[in-house]
Parts: structure tokens; C-alpha cells; sequence
């Protein structure tokens, strides 16, 4: 898929921003993966995971774009995953899959070596 | 054009600036939410917009509840309206459409399909511009100056997960290959459309097709669809969750419903339509044009099942020695 980087001119500007926001939005999807393992109740869990999935839709939505593909691919995935255990059988289950925790978890990761590589 | 864009994500609307702007030719506003949107839209002084840019996934009001707001505007009624879209929003595709969306974009976007969407909507822009003809939504009965034209697709309002033919046309466009294999395409005419369009006025005409539109709904009600008026009398639908319709049963119960419904002209004389129905065609396996051929075979074969209905009220058979 093409970017925008490679046919628009001036998006050296938007892309520190998306690094810049990269920093907030992945403690907040590490924040919201850890209150969801640890959570009790059905409404802590889910209510963090679909926090973690609208954070996650938007640098999915975005990262593409502005070239960082792999990093858009990733969030996708992580996305999708979520939504699907919010929507699947077990989504009225007071549980947290730890599959899918690990994955956010390298989500993360991945998220701290795009933000070091541009920094 | 001057545009409006709503998106939550401050990125996505930072790249529609720097898009809008490379593009030239167009002033582009935006809004980090529904509600402020909708709060731009009520200002004095700002707007009108020719088009609108919404993210369907915003916390909040989202885009779909934001284009029926929009729609529900009459200045706005037939305004393109793009809606950006993740790929993981597709549940939410139908629900954009059947609100009155026009045609989406996905996230992330390529500079190329984003600049030939933004083209296929100024195309729309200035054909619209020159026929205005939004006036039936909003003008007086007496209001006849606007002719419409049989073959012409007329935007139908307010009338349940019935979307303008430009919008059913990118819809089809850019269903999946695994949308496809669920899908049907189907159309129903209007029988003896054109003595109906000679006899009436265009408000009403536009009056019967709309109502006729509302009776189809009502009588998929139930199913997943979408139906657009094509002209000619014609309504074509797409049903994207693998039900196979049974078109006689479907014709018979509109049919049914019609004859309920008491529809008069301007003169107070119960005019009396019904609709003839034409094949089921599944896109399964069909691509790019091939879909695109699927819908207008669906639709010629309503207006050629309508047209056998009137033959058949005039053919006569004869034996050898009334012939002679």
C-alpha cells in the first residue's frame, strides 16, 4: 500500500505529532491492557479492553498513512482481536484472555521502538 | 467545495488538511466530534457545506447518528456525504448507507483513491448544482417548474434503508469478495411507469414513487437490504446476508400492501400502482464490472417483467376463424 509520505509533500510535520501522540496513546493502551488482567468485574474488564480497542482503531487508522505500516497492521490486528472477544461467546464472562494481554504487550513494544527509531 | 470534515483523531484530520490543501480548490473546516459538528452546522454564518468528510467510529455520537442529523437538515438532504472508515468498521458500512451516507473511504487512506473519491464527489457537487433538484423536499405542491426526466433516479427521503442510486452504485462498488458470496441483487418496477409519469405532475410523481419506495421497505422489513430508485419506475435492492428472496411472494405482498395503502393525486382521485418483480441475481463470484452487470440485469428484468404484465393485458389469443 502506498503512503501518503511518499506523494505528499509537508507531512514531516504530522508524523512527529503521530510519535509525539504515539508516547500518550501507548501508555494508555499498556494502562488500560493491565487494569483490564487485573480486573474483578466484568464492567472493569470489557469497559478497559473496548478503551484499549478505540485507542488502538486510531493509530490503526492513521499509521498507514503516514508510513509506519507495520506499526497500523499491528494495531489492526490487536484491534480486531478484541473486538472479537467483545463480541464472541465469552464477552458476558468476566474474563480477560491472556493471549490477548501478550499481544498488547508487544503492541507496546513495538510502539517504544517506532517512537526510539524517530526520536 | 467547501468541506467539513469530523474526525475524533486529531492525526486523521491534521492529513485532510494537508490532503485537502496539496488538492487545491477546496476549504476544508473540521470538527473533532458530532456534537461539535453539529454545533458548526447550527452557526450562523458558516456554511453551507458541499460536502462532509465523518469517521463512523467516534466516541460519543458517532458518524452514522451524525449523517442522519445531517440529512435530517433540509439544506443537507442530498449533500455527498464520504464516511472514513477502518477496515474493521464494515459491520457499521450498512447502517452508514442506509443513513444516508454516500460513499466511504477506508483508514489508512492512499492519496490516490482519497483524491478520486474527492473527484466523484465535486462531479456530484456540480451536476447537482445545475439541477437542484432537491426543491420537491422542500417546496410548496404548486411548485412544478422542475420536470423530472422517467429515466432519472430520484432521491428518495425519510423513507428506511432506501439510499440515493449514486450511493448503491459505491456501495456495490467496494463490497468484498466474502460480502459477494451472501449477496443478491433484486428490483421491482412500476407497472405502466410511464403512463403514471405522463399523467402527473413531477411533485406528483416524485409523491408516488416515494410512497410506492415506503411499501417496498416496509415489505422487506425483516431482511438486510438496501434499495435504491433507479428511474424508470425502478427500485433496485441489494441484500448482503445471504437470503435468497422469493421475488413472486415479495411482488404479491407488495402488491398486497398497495392495494391497502389509499394514494391520491393532487386532484383527490385514488391512483392505483403496482409493482412487478424481475429475478434474483447472486453476485457470488462475480467481480469489478461483472457486479455492476448483476445489478442491471436485476433491474432489466423487473422492467421487463413489468412490461409482459401490461402485454398480457392487451394480447389477445385468437382462434384460426376470428383471425380470419
Amino acid at each position: 500500500m502506498k503512503d501518503m509520505v511518499a506523494e505528499l509533500p509537508g507531512l514531516d510535520r504530522i508524523r512527529k505529532r503521530f510519535i509525539e501522540m504515539l508516547g500518550e496513546r501507548q501508555a494508555q493502551i499498556a494502562n488500560h491492557g493491565l487494569a483490564a488482567w487485573d480486573g474483578v468485574t466484568l464492567e472493569d474488564i470489557n469497559g478497559n479492553l473496548a478503551a484499549a480497542q478505540a485507542i488502538l482503531h486510531q493509530i490503526a487508522g492513521s499509521a498507514g498513512s503516514l508510513g509506519f505500516h507495520e506499526l497500523g497492521q499491528a494495531a489492526r490486528a490487536c484491534e480486531a482481536e478484541i473486538l472479537e472477544h467483545l463480541d464472541g461467546p465469552d464477552a458476558d464472562l468476566a474474563i480477560c484472555p491472556g493471549e490477548m494481554i501478550f499481544h498488547l504487550d508487544s503492541f507496546v513494544a513495538q510502539c517504544r521502538t517506532e517512537i526510539e527509531n524517530n526520536s | 467545495m467547501k468541506i467539513l470534515a469530523v474526525d475524533d483523531d486529531p492525526i486523521i484530520l491534521e492529513l485532510l488538511v494537508q490532503f485537502v490543501d496539496a488538492l487545491g480548490a477546496h476549504e476544508l473546516m473540521t470538527a473533532s466530534s458530532g456534537g461539535a459538528a453539529v454545533d458548526l452546522l447550527g452557526k450562523p454564518g458558516v456554511g453551507p457545506f458541499d460536502c462532509f468528510m465523518l469517521d463512523i467510529q467516534m466516541p460519543g455520537m458517532d458518524g452514522i447518528e451524525l449523517t442522519r442529523r445531517i440529512r435530517d437538515t433540509a439544506r443537507y438532504a442530498d449533500t455527498p456525504i464520504l464516511m472514513l472508515t477502518a477496515m474493521s468498521d464494515k459491520r457499521y458500512i450498512d447502517a452508514a448507507f442506509a443513513a444516508g451516507a454516500t460513499d466511504y473511504v477506508t483508514k489508512p487512506f492512499e492519496v490516490s483513491e482519497l483524491k478520486a473519491r474527492i473527484g466523484l464527489v465535486e462531479g456530484l457537487v456540480q451536476a447537482r448544482k445545475s439541477r437542484t433538484k432537491k426543491i420537491f423536499a422542500a417546496k410548496s405542491v404548486s411548485g412544478q417548474s422542475n420536470a423530472i426526466e422517467l429515466h432519472e433516479p430520484i432521491s428518495i427521503y425519510d423513507v428506511d434503508n432506501v439510499i440515493e442510486y449514486t450511493a448503491m452504485e459505491n456501495y456495490v462498488a467496494q463490497l468484498s469478495r466474502s460480502a459477494l458470496f451472501g449477496s443478491t441483487t433484486f428490483a421491482f418496477t412500476i407497472r405502466e411507469i410511464e403512463a403514471f409519469h405522463d399523467a402527473m405532475s413531477p411533485f406528483e410523481f416524485y409523491s408516488l414513487v416515494s410512497d410506492v419506495s415506503e411499501v417496498i421497505s416496509d415489505t422487506l422489513e425483516g431482511h438486510q437490504f438496501l434499495m435504491s430508485y433507479a428511474g424508470n419506475g425502478t427500485f433496485v435492492c441489494i441484500t448482503e446476508s445471504g437470503w435468497r428472496p422469493d421475488m413472486t411472494a415479495l411482488m404479491d405482498a407488495a402488491n398486497l400492501s398497495l392495494s391497502r395503502t389509499e394514494l391520491f393525486d393532487n386532484d383527490g382521485q385514488r391512483v392505483h400502482p403496482r409493482v412487478s418483480a424481475g429475478d434474483a441475481v447472486r453476485l457470488i463470484w462475480k467481480t469489478g464490472n461483472s457486479v455492476m452487470d448483476a445489478l442491471a440485469e436485476a433491474h432489466s428484468s423487473a422492467e421487463a417483467a413489468s412490461a409482459a404484465h401490461t402485454r398480457s393485458l392487451t394480447d389477445f389469443w385468437y382462434t384460426a376463424d376470428q383471425r380470419a
